[in-house]
C-alpha cells in the first residue's frame, strides 16, 4: 500500500520538486538494515515514541498551565493551583499530565538501556563516533529538560530540588554567585525562575527533537551496529527497514505501551519514584522538606556530586563523568566493537553498569557514612573504567570474529 | 542460534534482577515506614465516601479547607452524588461553586494551634501511607510514655509525636463502646480524603481495564505480523 502511494502521479510530483518522497524512501523503507539485531536495537525506535508522547502531552498541559508564584492562599500558589485544576477540572487532564509524568521516568528507562546497548555493542567506535557525540549530547540536554520541568508544580521537590541544582553554580570559580543569579533571576528560586524554567522546558523538547534527526541521518549514514560487532554490508546479509524492521519495531513499541499504561492507569506515581509523595505539598521556602533527592533517573549523577567533600570537586567530577561518556569512542582503542567477543571489556562493562545502579541506589538516600563509602566505591569503578579502557586492548585476547553474515 | 539467543537472555534478566532488587528495597521501606501504620482498609464506595464527608464538614471543616473541592463538585462526582438541594444545605448560603473553606480564619487558627491547619483536599496523597497514615492518625492519640507531650497532644503516628491538632473524634476519652464508631468514622474520613485526593481514580481503574486489552491484543497481532513477515528470513 505504502508502495502504491509512493507511486502516485502526485507523489512524482512533489518529489521533482522537494525530494521529500526520495527522502522517506531512503530513510524509512529501503534503508539497509542488518538481519541479525536484536530487541536491543528497538529502544530507539521506542526513544522516538515516547519523545512524540512528551511533546504532544506537553502541548496541552502547556495550555492550561500557568507559570506564576503569586500566592493564593494557604501557601498555594497559582502555578500549583493550575496542576490542580489540569488533574481535577480539565477533560481528561489527569490522563495528559500522568501521561507525562510517567512518560519522562519512561523516557530515562529506555534511554539508558540505548545506551547501555550502544556501549555493550561498541556501537560508539568508528565511523560512528559522532553518532555517539550526538547521542551524549541528546541525554544532557534530556536531563536539562527534565530538570527544568521538575519545577513547574511548584512543591516542595520541586522548590529545593531547584534550590539545591542551581546552589551548584555558586561553585564556579569567580564568576560563581553571578552565575547563580542569572540562571534563577534573582537571589534566590522565585517567580522570575519559574518563568524562564517553563519557557525553557517548553523550548528544549523541540530542540531536542530536532537534535533527534540529526541522531537518525548519522545513523544512516554509518548504518546499523548489529551484536556481532562486525560490519554487515553485503546484499545478504542486510534488509530493508520496511516492512522487516517496521514491524519489529512496532512490536517492541506495543510491548512498551503495555507497561507504560499499566504506569499511567494503576501506577501514575511509580512506587513514589515517578512522583515524589513531597511534592504534592505546595512549595515553602521556609520549610526544608527532611530528604531532598532528586528523581530516581537523575540519581547516579547526583551520587557523584556530592561524593567528593568539596562542592567544587564535586562539580569538577560530574563534569568529567560527562566529558568521559563524550570521549568514549577515543579511549577504547580496540579493533573489536561488541563485548562478546571481548572477555576482559565484557566484564568491564558489567562492572559499569552495576556501578551506575549502585551510585544512583546511594544518591536516593540520605547521606550516611556507609552509603558513602559504597557510593565511592561505585564512582571509583566509574571512573576507573574510563581509566582503564585505553590499555584494556593490549592485554586482551578478542575472541575469534564471526564471518560476515552471508559473505 | 542459540547463542545469540543467551547473549540476548543473559543481560535482560540480569536488568530484570537489578531492577527488582532496588524496587524491593523501595518497596520494603516504604512497607517499614507504613508498617507501624494501621490498616485503615479504605473502601472508595459511594456510601464510605458519604459517610466521611459527613464526618469531614462536621469535625474536620471546623478548622480544615479543601480548597480544591467545591459543593458542586458534591453534585458532579460520581462516588458523591447529592442533590442540589443537599449541596446548598452543606454550603451555607454561598454559591455552589464556592470552594468547601473551613470558616475559621488560618492567622486565628494559628494564634490558638501554633500552626496554621493544613488544606486537606490532596493530604492523602501528600503523605507516605496515605489513607493508612489519616486513619492511624485520627485513631492514635495516646499517654507519651515517657510524659514529655501532655495528653492531647501525643499522637503515636505523628512525626516526632507533639502534634498541634486536638484529638478531633475524641479518641483519648472514647468509652469502650464507642471505639468501633470511632474507628468507622476514621475510615470512612479517611476513605473520603483518599477519594478527594485524586478524584478521577475510579474513572481511571475503569478506563485503564480497556486500554489494557486493547494494547495486549494490538500486540499480539503485532507479534503476528512480525513472525509472518520475517517468515522467510534466514539466519
Amino acid at each position: 500500500m505504502i508502495e502504491r502511494m509512493l507511486n502516485t502521479r502526485l507523489a512524482g510530483w512533489i518529489d521533482e520538486r522537494t525530494n521529500a518522497v526520495s527522502f522517506i524512501r531512503y530513510h524509512l523503507i529501503d534503508y539497509p538494515t542488518p538481519k541479525s539485531l536484536n530487541y536491543w536495537w528497538a529502544f530507539g525506535s521506542i526513544a522516538l515514541v515516547i519523545l512524540i508522547i512528551q511533546i504532544v502531552t506537553g502541548l496541552f498541559l502547556a495550555m492550561n498551565y500557568k507559570a506564576s508564584t503569586v500566592a493564593t492562599g494557604g501557601g498555594f500558589t497559582v502555578a500549583f493551583d493550575s496542576v490542580e485544576r489540569i488533574m481535577r477540572d480539565v477533560n481528561y487532564g489527569w490522563l495528559i499530565r500522568y501521561m507525562h509524568a510517567v512518560g519522562a521516568s519512561s523516557f530515562f528507562f529506555v534511554i539508558y538501556l540505548h545506551m547501555a546497548r550502544g556501549i555493550y555493542y561498541g556501537s560508539y567506535k568508528g565511523p560512528r563516533e559522532v553518532l555517539w557525540l550526538i547521542g551524549v549530547a541528546l541525554f544532557l540536554i534530556m536531563q536539562s529538560t527534565v530538570f527544568f520541568g521538575y519545577l513547574l508544580p511548584w512543591g516542595q521537590l520541586s522548590y529545593w530540588g531547584a534550590t539545591v541544582i542551581t546552589n551548584i553554580f555558586g561553585a564556579t570559580p569567580v564568576i560563581g554567585p553571578w552565575l547563580t543569579e542569572l540562571v534563577r533571576g534573582g537571589f534566590s528560586v522565585g517567580d522570575p525562575t519559574l518563568t524562564r524554567f517553563f519557557a525553557l522546558h517548553f523550548l528544549f523538547p523541540l530542540v531536542l527533537f530536532a537534535i533527534v534527526i540529526l541522531h537518525v541521518l548519522a545513523l544512516h549514514k554509518t548504518h546499523s551496529n548489529n551484536p556481532t560487532g562486525v560490519e554487515q554490508k553485503s546484499k545478504k546479509s542486510v534488509i530493508p527497514f520496511h516492512p522487516y524492521y517496521t514491524v519489529k519495531d512496532l512490536f517492541g513499541i506495543g510491548v512498551f505501551l503495555i507497561i507504560f499504561a499499566y504506569f499511567v492507569f494503576y501506577n501514575p506515581t511509580g512506587f513514589g519514584y515517578f512522583m515524589e509523595t513531597d511534592n504534592f505539598s505546595p512549595a515553602n521556602p521556609l520549610h526544608t522538606p527532611g530528604d531532598i533527592s532528586p528523581v530516581w533517573y537523575l540519581t547516579p549523577w547526583y551520587e557523584i556530586l556530592r561524593m567528593i567533600p568539596s562542592k567544587t570537586g564535586g562539580i569538577l567530577a560530574l563534569n568529567l563523568a560527562f566529558i568521559l561518556l563524550f570521549l568514549l569512542p577515543w579511549l577504547d582503542r580496540s579493533p573489536v566493537r561488541a563485548a562478546t567477543y571481548r572477555p576482559v571489556f565484557r566484564q568491564m562493562v558489567w562492572l559499569f553498569f552495576v556501578a551506575i545502579l549502585v551510585m544512583g541506589y546511594c544518591g536516593h538516600h540520605p547521606v550516611t557514612p556507609v552509603y558513602n563509602l559504597i557510593g565511592r566505591i561505585a564512582g571509583g569503578v566509574y571512573f576507573g573504567f574510563f581509566l582503564l579502557l585505553p590499555f584494556v586492548h593490549k592485554f586482551e585476547n578478542p575472541k575469534p570474529l564471526p564471518e560476515e553474515e552471508g559473505a | 542460534m542459540r547463542q545469540t539467543v543467551m547473549t540476548v537472555t543473559r543481560p535482560i534478566v540480569f536488568v530484570a534482577i537489578l531492577v527488582c532488587a532496588v524496587l524491593s528495597t523501595k518497596i520494603a521501606s516504604a512497607v517499614e515506614a507504613t508498617s507501624s501504620l494501621k490498616q485503615a482498609h479504605i473502601n472508595l464506595d459511594k456510601k464510605t465516601i458519604n459517610k466521611g464527608l459527613q464526618v469531614f464538614t462536621d469535625v474536620c471543616m471546623g478548622c480544615h479547607s479543601a480548597r480544591y473541592l467545591t459543593y458542586h463538585d458534591l453534585m458532579d462526582y460520581p462516588m458523591f452524588g447529592l442533590t442540589r438541594k443537599e449541596a446548598q444545605d452543606l454550603s451555607g448560603g454561598q454559591p455552589l461553586t464556592a470552594a468547601m473553606m473551613s470558616s475559621l480564619p488560618p492567622e486565628a487558627a494559628k494564634q490558638s494551634f501554633g500552626v496554621a491547619p493544613p488544606d486537606l483536599s490532596i493530604i492523602a496523597k501528600a503523605r507516605e501511607g496515605k489513607g493508612d497514615y489519616i486513619y492511624s492518625l485520627l485513631t492514635g492519640y495516646g499517654h507519651d510514655p515517657k510524659g514529655n507531650i501532655p495528653d492531647g497532644n501525643y499522637n503515636e503516628y505523628f512525626p516526632g509525636h507533639r502534634i498541634a491538632m486536638p484529638d478531633p473524634l475524641g479518641w483519648l476519652n472514647r468509652d469502650a463502646s464507642d471505639t468501633d464508631s470511632l474507628k468507622e468514622q476514621a475510615r470512612d474520613v479517611a476513605s473520603f480524603l483518599v477519594y478527594i485526593s485524586d478524584p478521577h481514580q475510579i474513572e481511571r481503574h475503569a478506563i485503564g481495564k480497556w486500554v489494557m486489552i486493547f494494547l495486549v491484543v494490538l500486540t499480539l497481532v503485532f507479534y503476528l505480523l512480525k513472525r509472518a513477515v520475517w517468515k522467510d528470513v534466514k539466519h
